[in-house]
């Protein structure tokens, strides 16, 4: 079995690809594949070409913490919940995800999330108190692992300069939920930032490693005006 | 402005921070990744606190006791008072800053039985509450940000501190995005860096966790305590990558753990220890399976698959996905796995280390567990230590200084290129494999002294080429550099486990399976030159 990786050595050289073959062991996520791959003695291509140790970005290996998010065979994913046994081809591919500045192989700059959320000033200030009925999407909200996949997969999202996207709206939603001081502020950048500019395609939802339901935080937010 | 530098974005530094911002101190918070990918995340069973209205009978002289008796009496005694009498007052303000904690119908947040604990004092955030307080104390963080009190940046690993005549001015950090080291001056410096799960290979924890932070402080002259403590969690599923935790609800619904004899099912715990010998606390359960000497299985088949997916579904879905095992058809393999460090290094109550203006929090500092971590209260000392790291720093004066580091940065590079210029014949990821192999053979659930010292003495053989490695642009620079006080801090931790010649807590040996009380005290480890010494605080100068 084969797996072919888009690499670049840093955000300014080209990319290319580059072939190498592994075993096939149905138990292996792709996470597992990578993690082989960089613990052997020393890393060779399919042609014999020794080379660097593929960069990419792991932690918690088992879905909680969105750090290997990545595009595998095309479709955006977390590499610890992707496993050999369900891969259908003789070639894996894996490419670093394309809305995020690439600092090197598989490793992007998702921090444009976190700005656009400082941006916004998205945090409570001052606690109103629990709601109940709005329990369980705050909760799930809560669970958001800022990985990018939803953002990936977004028809909408471009640099995310001015359409924020489905991270921004979830915690949104929870500010707008918990603040006492921050609602209304928060709703007017929701509409700014979010509302224009989606076009509910709803595909963040099906990508969503926490499956967080987008649905459920716009009708809140919509609720709430 | 007293300014201060953070190193490490888990639940302990995000605290520091915001408590610190608070108190109009000027925060750098710096780590490789961003909080999301923090080992605090994957904390999932609750955080301690008795609330009001709390359980009949609970209060928190109970708790403190609880955690003292459950540390085996060696845990700082002030300590644990201020962690518990606080912890009422930690939840609420986590509460306030949007932790989606699990509410009754009265608004109350629920709690939940723990192991060890002799009330229903843990409250929760579903199963992930870890994660709730992480996304709720970004958000504070991020306010303090916009107020321009915190900067925080990640891709900034730790290479040393800045230490001068015992006194600690900032840190040497290499920038992983320009491939360049940045020196970072502040009046003090917070470590909250983790525990040390990568030296034991595959643990329950994140492989971002290799105590490298601890290893090099320890290297630089800073004390370290207690490392022969670790816990073990006796319920993981063995998979390529790591062990995934089983949750101990599967055994507080019932499930059992059994091994086979000649086809026969042996139920090892009940047979001990009676009905709920499945259900006895960590270390033992740990020990009884590494005794059986064979593979043991967990079945919980009998509740059915309905009842599980109601009470267990997450344990159903990561058997199923991880492991492909249905456990409502069939029992599951289980193994003990690394999973806390009660040691690390050495702090007084204020959270100070040996070394003056340098602190240590969360899971890399030692005085709240003693010899035994009680459930669901790392996730308390994560938030307290910050609190108190940065009541401290308030109180501290600051002396103005004008020395001059700038010649660390071409240190740094120096010896960068002497590590890739040796022309060896050891690989790092050999060795890393090696010391993976050495820790969990000769630092077990149960230790000897023959084994513990033959461990030594293989990472003395490692250490002995470590300046000599196969080293090629193929290697990232941190693998290469982090290499040696990895192995110090490994060495550091097989040492304390020999030097401890008695069985307390997590730490059992074989030849010395009694509790001996001329050895109640923590032990302090110091490094000098190469030179490892050892002695058990029994005049008690970290509690202080």
């Amino acid at each position: 079995m084969r797996i072919k990786i888009l690499r670049r050595q840093s955000s300014d050289t080209k990319p290319y690809w580059q072939e190498f073959n592994i075993d096939k062991n149905n138990e292996l996520s792709i996470a597992g594949v990578l993690e082989q791959l960089n613990s052997r003695d020393e890393l060779r291509d399919i042609e014999g070409k020794s080379t660097a140790r593929i960069e990419w970005e792991c932690s918690c290996l088992q879905g909680m913490c969105g750090a290997c998010a990545m595009v595998i065979n095309k479709r955006p994913a977390l590499a610890c919940e992707v496993f050999l046994r369900d891969i259908k081809t003789d070639t894996i591919t894996l490419e670093p995800l394309s809305k995020f500045p690439v600092i090197r192989d598989l490793v992007v700059d998702r921090s444009i999330i976190e700005d656009n959320l400082r941006k916004a000033h998205v945090y409570i200030e001052e606690f109103k108190g629990n709601n109940p009925k709005v329990y369980d999407q705050m909760y799930s909200v809560g669970k958001c692992l800022k990985c990018g996949l939803c953002l990936e997969v977004c028809p909408n999202y471009k640099s995310g300069e001015k359409f924020f996207g489905t991270a921004f709206a979830h915690e949104s939603f929870l500010v707008a939920s918990r603040s006492k001081t921050r609602e209304e502020k928060i709703r007017k950048s929701y509409v700014k930032h979010f509302e224009t500019g989606c076009s509910k395609s709803l595909s963040c939802s099906v990508v969503c490693p926490m499956n967080i339901k987008t649905i459920a935080s716009i009708g809140r937010m919509n609720k709430g005006k | 402005m007293k300014k201060v530098l953070i190193i490490g974005s888990g639940i302990s530094g995000l605290s520091a921070a915001t408590y610190c911002a608070a108190k109009g101190i000027e925060v750098t918070l710096v780590s490789p990744y961003s909080p999301e990918r923090a080992q605090s995340v994957m904390a999932s069973g609750g955080i301690n606190g008795v609330l009001s209205p709390c359980e009949s009978g609970d209060s928190i002289e109970s708790h403190i006791e609880d955690t003292l008796e459950v540390g085996c009496f060696i845990a700082g005694k002030e300590a644990v008072k201020g962690l518990c009498e606080n912890a009422s007052d930690i939840i609420r303000w986590l509460e306030r800053l949007g932790t989606v904690f699990s509410v009754d119908s009265d608004n109350n947040i629920r709690r939940r039985a723990f192991g060890g604990q002799s009330h229903n004092r843990t409250c929760y955030a579903g199963t992930s509450t870890g994660k709730q307080i992480v996304t709720a104390l970004v958000m504070e963080v991020r306010r303090y940000e916009m107020a321009g009190l915190i900067t925080r940046r990640n891709g900034l690993d730790f290479y040393k501190a800045l230490i001068r005549d015992g006194i600690c001015y900032g840190a040497v950090l290499y920038n992983e995005i320009e491939d360049d080291f940045e020196l970072i001056q502040a009046d003090f410096v917070i470590v909250a860096s983790g525990g040390q799960n990568a030296l034991f290979g595959k643990t329950t924890g994140s492989i971002l966790n290799d105590g490298y932070v601890a290893g090099k402080l320890f290297m630089q002259g800073v004390e370290l305590k207690n490392l022969e403590f670790i816990q073990y969690h006796p319920t993981t599923i063995d998979t390529t990558n790591k062990h995934m935790l089983v949750s101990e609800a599967v055994r507080g619904e019932g499930g059992r753990l059994y091994y086979t004899d000649n086809g026969n099912r042996v139920y090892f715990m009940e047979d001990k220890y009676g009905a709920k010998g499945n259900l006895m606390p960590r270390d033992v359960v740990s020990r009884c399976i590494e005794e059986t000497g064979r593979d043991v299985y967990l079945d919980i088949t009998f509740l059915g698959k309905k009842e599980i997916l109601r009470r267990i579904p997450e344990v159903y879905d990561l058997c199923m996905k991880y492991k492909g095992v249905d456990i409502s058809k069939e029992s599951i393999k289980v193994e003990p796995s690394v999973h806390f460090f009660m040691g690390g290094i050495a702090v007084n109550n204020k959270h100070e280390t040996s070394v003056h203006n340098l602190y240590a929090i969360g899971e890399c500092a030692s005085i709240y567990h003693g010899a035994n971590r009680l459930g669901s209260n790392s996730l308390l000392a994560a938030v307290y230590s910050g609190k108190v790291a940065g009541e401290s720093i308030r109180s501290v004066s600051v002396k103005e200084h004008n020395i001059d580091f700038s010649d660390e940065l071409n240190n740094a590079k120096k010896e960068i290129e002497a590590i890739n210029s040796a022309k060896g014949t050891h690989t790092i990821s050999r060795i890393r494999d090696e010391l993976a192999t050495v820790m969990k053979d000769d630092l077990g659930i149960i230790r000897n002294g023959k084994a513990l010292q033959r461990g030594i003495d293989k990472i003395s053989e490692y250490q002995s080429c470590v300046d000599k490695l196969d080293i090629s642009n193929n290697d990232r620079v941190y693998d290469g550099y982090s290499l040696k006080a990895i192995l110090a801090l490994a060495k550091a931790t097989l040492i304390c486990a020999e030097s401890r010649k008695e069985s307390r807590g997590a730490h059992y040996r074989s030849d010395y399976a009694d509790t001996d009380d001329k050895c109640k005290a923590s032990t302090i480890i110091s490094y000098n030159g190469g030179k490892y010494s050892t002695y058990l605080d029994l005049e008690k100068e970290f509690e202080k």
